[in-house]
């Protein structure tokens, strides 16, 4: 009942269960025609390329974020799942194996995860926190400092074109799509919304335990997939690279306008988050911002979507 | 020859954390019949169709489907055996449209597993007509009223192609127009040789719509009869065990006390009827009416849980506008002298894991500063365990781990303790037993005799027209009518409600 | 039989596993070098996580009322870089360790109205501020190595009473006011109120959003004092500590038995801090390196909360 007249009030502003999504997109647009217009190194092609390359991995990572989000969760491990990723592909191995021990070990951690939250009814917080720290370890056992090869194949991936267009362009739409699908266009889709939106999901004979399990396993992949992304682009590994990740991600999710409550958020709006964090630090960047006052506007932004969300409950 | 009946269920028990909520209850359902399931609050109704409905799995007893054993692990699949339930209007989920909640778990699958929308939103439309709705499938359940949200979850019941649909509570939220489209629903399907579990609170409505009657009473069968041989009447003997009048204590007769609480200009929506209500000293003053009409409001309004448009409280001397912050709004009340004694006992009222003693005291621990020292009202709380009669083993007993009447009593006790002269009290019996129920008919009797006053409601009008002085009538969220309790009838109010 | 196996069962349940593990850490450590088992030594180790056991001493307090804080971190920074920029130094003690608390404070009531007020998740918002202060205490320092300490700080640091280090004494003297005060005071049973259920504690008349406030206010308050003694102990500037003793103060909390919305209890969260201080002896002395400490560390959290979980499922 409580849940009930939450997302309800929150419907009677954005009458949607896919959230305020436009309002970051008209910034998102100002924002581009403002510095298109104030500097000139921005609208070229190859500034564009490179904030698409910035924004991919993170767009990766936030989208699995914001599918954890959906069923009122929250996945802190996400950042050192990326790190994990670029650790294992550098190792001195071939691709083949690589590549799926990396997928593999991802999968195991959103396992451990989600049969945390849910078989143990372990708070989402304190589960990933603790994966988080596990799974540092473990990058820092495989490789204590940054460095290591990764295989050219996988930096072809990232950096290569194909019929002149970037892969990054390539492998971030392909992305979007996949979870354009998965999220909006599928029954399990349909059924994290259903289980974000109440707590009554389980009367209707949705399996409530299996759907977040597999969201969990969902963001865990997605990060180790920006994990293979950046690992292609600095062509080693780096046990700290994952670092902002969770932050990063939690605050491109809100500011897309996906409710941090559960039930309501999106796949478009995520993309739009990442694209105006991006936005703002290419911004600054142009702009000289000094990277220290850089991470104080990064962490105003957070304080400021989240204080645009309020809830009912007071706490975590 | 007898007809085999569909669904058999056989000494069904179940209890919670030590409370027994069935003991070897007995249900069977026939085909082409609408049987109602009849008993108290807290008698065992819901969690006899939540175990059929594969929410809740029993401790003992065994359900027959069509003479086979079943086992319903699950919702998924009671509904694949064809146990179809229609919940009350709060189990639909807000950011689905209604086409999506009709359907959620059985979506139609399009080219490329995606969900087939369009032909989702065709059926629910087709459903929805049936039902005389001429709503968007699209719309999300967020956006709809109280009665429509009842409505999708109705349509959600019957679309199931089930050949048992289990409706508890269907018409809590409904008016009358919408309860003949319903029970012409309801007709339909015993026609179709289905079997309808029916749950209200309506006596009238049961008597009109139903074939058989199985009355439990704290958990067990009474009895289970055919509609046509028992009256009204006797019906709620059965359900309370006793003839209702002996439960209440005896009222007095007594002239007018001065006016302790009045609210003059209440709106409580922009759109609602002004209108105004007093409560005198001595009294106990029931809001009735049907269920979800703004008496809820109208008491939370009071506190300031829920905000209403305008109206003004006057409360010894003190005049206050609505409406009340909802952060203070509790606190500033008590410092009047008003409690609040919340419905929902287990989610706003009590700490369930904290000890008896801790309960108990809180409310007047609230009354003090931080820094204070946390006094230990010994005295406190030996008078309230006294009083109040409360069985429990320590004062350092958990809360949690007493049965529904005594923990009743305690949250009782905390809000008697702070000594306020105006109690606003929801549901004061629900899912307790009968003798604990006459015990607080008796606490509530004695503490409006004591000089002070008592404002009350309660989904069970029987209760309200035995324990009150007065009633106001609520109906659209405003009040209707207003009669004292010698002339209230179930019937009266109905009539109040409905035809003004 | 089996019910009195069963009552046995929830007794030893109710018990916080840092006691349990507490005892398992001293007998390893007795075991492996039994030379270390005296008041001196044992000393040395537990003065190392003062400052994380002072830390702990707010978060249990949030915790406790489901709420969390991670901005200890921030502020530890922001002190540290305070005593160490050069900034304070003509400055009498009295006014420096004031104005260190000061920062303390008014941090935690920032965290405590957004989160309580404001109605923001505490993660975030905790997060964030974080993140501002790393990112101020930056841009103040500008890449430049932060200067020395004020030689007092060390001398305090060093003394020791009847061979016990004074910090050591300090912590316990607070830990026991902390345990007195929630016992006693009208403000504890707030936050037991609070953590059991927070509807029932607004409807009880419990100032909720007031209490969150304070709550998290004592939390920074705490931030700021145990970053006085971290600062004390390092006799430096840093411009990076703060995240492994964030998560540790979590891990400690929740290992002596206090979760979101079980009552705040001091002396379980203390040995939680013991553990620690024991559980980095024991590795470094069996030659487990950072990766192994950071393992052990969340398998510890996890464990613990999957225990409660456990049980609170079972009850």
């Amino acid at each position: 009942m409580a849940d009930m007249t939450k997302v309800s009030r929150i419907f009677l502003r954005s009458n949607s269960r896919y959230g305020l999504w436009t309002i970051p997109l008209l910034v998102a647009t100002a924002g581009c025609a403002g510095l298109a217009a104030s500097t000139g190194d921005f609208a070229t092609w190859q500034n564009i390329l490179n904030l698409v390359a910035q924004a991919a991995p993170l767009i990766l990572v936030s989208i699995g974020q914001m599918i954890v989000i959906l069923v009122r969760g929250l996945d802190l491990s996400v950042g050192s799942v990326v790190s994990l990723t670029t650790a294992i592909l550098s190792l001195n191995a071939p691709v083949y194996l690589t590549v799926p021990a990396a997928i593999l070990m991802a999968a195991l951690v959103g396992l451990l995860n989600g049969i945390s939250v849910t078989r143990f009814r372990v708070h989402p917080i304190i589960a990933t926190l603790s994966m988080m720290g596990i799974t540092q370890g473990v990058t820092m056992f495989i490789r204590p400092s940054a460095g290591g090869t990764v295989a050219s194949e996988i930096v072809f991936l990232v950096s290569g074109q194909v019929l002149g267009v970037y892969m990054p362009v390539i492998w971030s739409i392909a992305a979007i799509l996949l979870a354009w699908k998965i999220v909006h266009g599928s029954r399990f889709g349909l059924h994290l919304f259903a289980i974000g939106g109440g707590e009554t999901a389980a009367t209707f004979g949705i399996a409530e335990h299996r759907n977040i399990l597999a969201a969990y396993i969902l963001s865990s992949c997605f990060a180790a997939a920006a994990g293979i992304f950046l690992a292609g682009r600095i062509a080693s590994g780096d046990p700290n690279i994952g670092m902002q990740y969770a932050v990063d991600s939690i605050t491109a999710v809100a500011l897309g306008g996906t409710q941090l409550a559960g039930g309501i958020g999106s796949v478009h709006g995520t993309i739009i988050g990442c694209a105006l964090l991006a936005l703002i630090a290419n911004g600054m960047n142009l702009l000289n911002v000094s990277a220290f006052v850089q991470t104080i506007v990064k962490g105003l932004i957070l304080l400021v979507v989240i204080l645009l969300q309020p809830r009912k409950n007071i706490g975590l | 020859m007898t007809v085999q009946p569909l669904v058999q269920m056989t000494s069904i028990s179940k209890s919670f954390g030590g409370i027994v909520a069935l003991e070897n209850v007995d249900f069977q359902l026939f085909p082409g019949s609408v049987h109602a399931l009849v008993g108290e609050n807290g008698a065992g109704k819901s969690t006899l169709m939540k175990i059929l409905a594969g929410v809740l799995q029993p401790d003992g007893g065994m359900i027959r489907k069509n003479g086979q054993i079943v086992r319903l692990a699950s919702p998924r699949e009671a509904l694949d055996a064809g146990v179809s339930t229609v919940f009350q209007e709060h189990s639909v989920i807000a950011n689905l449209s209604i086409a999506e909640n009709m359907y959620l778990g059985k979506e139609p699958l399009a080219k490329f597993g995606v969900v087939d929308k369009a032909l989702m939103e065709r059926n629910a439309r087709d459903t929805l007509r049936g039902l005389g709705l001429n709503l968007d499938p699209a719309t999300l359940v967020g956006n709809l009223s109280i009665a429509e949200r009842q409505f999708v979850e109705i349509a959600r019941g019957i679309s199931a192609r089930a050949d048992i649909v289990i409706l508890d509570e269907p018409t809590a939220a409904l008016n009358a127009a919408d309860v003949d489209i319903l029970n012409a629903q309801i007709l339909a399907l015993k026609r179709e040789q289905k079997a309808v579990v029916y749950i209200s609170h309506r006596v009238e409505e049961i008597f009109k719509i139903c074939d058989t009657i199985t009355v439990l009473k704290d958990g067990r069968n009474v009895d289970t009869v055919p509609a046509s041989t028992i009256a009204p009447k006797q019906l709620i003997a059965m359900m309370v065990g006793r003839e209702l009048s002996e439960l209440f204590p005896p009222k007095l007769k007594r002239g007018d006390g001065d006016v302790v609480l009045s609210i003059d200009g209440l709106r409580l929506t922009p759109a609602a009827t002004p209108c105004s209500i007093f409560l005198r000293r001595g009294e106990i003053v029931a809001l009735a009416g049907l269920e979800g009409q703004g008496q809820h409001e109208l008491v939370r309004s009071l506190v300031g849980r829920y905000a209403a448009h305008e109206g003004r409280v006057r409360i010894s001397g003190r005049e206050l506008a609505l409406p009340l912050s909802a952060n203070d709004g509790i606190r500033l009340m008590q410092s009047l002298g008003v409690s609040f004694v919340p419905e929902d006992r287990k989610i706003e009222g009590l700490f369930l894991d904290l000890s008896l003693a801790h309960n108990l005291t809180i409310g007047l621990h609230s009354q003090h500063f931080e820094m204070k020292p946390a006094g230990r009202h010994r005295e406190v709380i030996a008078n309230s365990i006294k009083s109040l009669s409360i069985k429990a083993a320590r004062p350092s007993t958990p809360v949690g781990s007493l049965s529904g009447g005594n923990q009743q009593k305690v949250l009782l006790g905390r809000y008697l303790a702070l000594g306020a002269d105006i109690l606003l009290i929801e549901e004061p019996t629900r899912g307790v037993d009968v003798g604990a129920k006459a015990e607080i008919y008796k606490l509530l009797r004695n503490y409006a005799n004591a000089g002070r006053a008592v404002i009350v409601l309660s989904r069970e009008t029987l209760e309200l027209i035995g324990l009150c002085d007065r009633l106001y009538v609520i109906h659209d969220k405003h009040v209707v009518a207003e009669m004292p309790a010698e002339e209230a009838t179930e019937h009266a109010i109905l009539e109040a409600a409905l035809h003004r | 039989m089996t019910s009195r196996l069963h009552l046995l069962l929830r007794a030893a349940l109710r018990i916080p596993p840092s006691f349990v593990v507490f005892v398992v850490l001293l007998a390893t450590l007795w075991v492996l070098r039994p030379n270390m088992m005296n008041v001196a030594i044992l000393g040395t180790f537990a003065r190392q996580v003062v400052p994380l056991g002072i830390v702990v001493l707010g978060q249990l307090l949030v915790i406790s009322s489901r709420s969390i804080d991670l901005s200890a971190g921030g502020i530890i920074l922001l002190v540290n870089y305070l005593i160490s920029s050069g900034l304070l130094y003509q400055w009498p003690l009295l006014p420096v360790v004031l104005l260190c608390l000061g920062v303390g404070l008014v941090v935690g009531v920032a965290n405590g109205v957004l989160i309580g007020k404001r109605r923001a998740s505490a993660v975030i918002v905790t997060l964030a501020v974080n993140i501002v202060l790393i990112g101020m205490v930056e841009y103040l320092a500008n890449g430049k190595p932060p200067g020395d300490v004020p030689a007092y700080f060390r001398d305090l640091y060093n003394t020791r009473f009847w061979t016990v280090p004074a910090p050591v004494i300090f912590w316990v003297v607070l830990a026991g006011i902390m345990s007195v005060f929630l016992g006693a005071s009208v403000f504890g049973r707030f936050v037991w109120s609070i953590g059991s259920n927070p509807i029932s504690a607004h409807f009880s008349g419990v100032p909720v959003e007031r209490t969150i406030v304070v709550a998290h206010m004592v939390s920074g308050l705490m931030s700021a004092v145990a970053a006085l003694v971290q600062t004390s102990s390092i006799a430096v500037g840093s411009v990076r500590f703060g995240p492994e003793l964030v998560m540790n103060s979590i891990a400690a909390t929740i290992l002596g038995g206090v979760v979101f919305g079980r009552p705040a209890e001091v002396w379980g969260p203390f040995f939680g801090v013991l553990c620690f201080a024991l559980l980095f002896v024991v590795m470094t002395t069996m030659g487990v390196q950072e990766p192994g400490k950071l393992i052990v560390q969340g398998l510890i959290i996890l464990l613990a909360a999957i225990f409660y979980g456990v049980r609170s499922k079972s009850n």
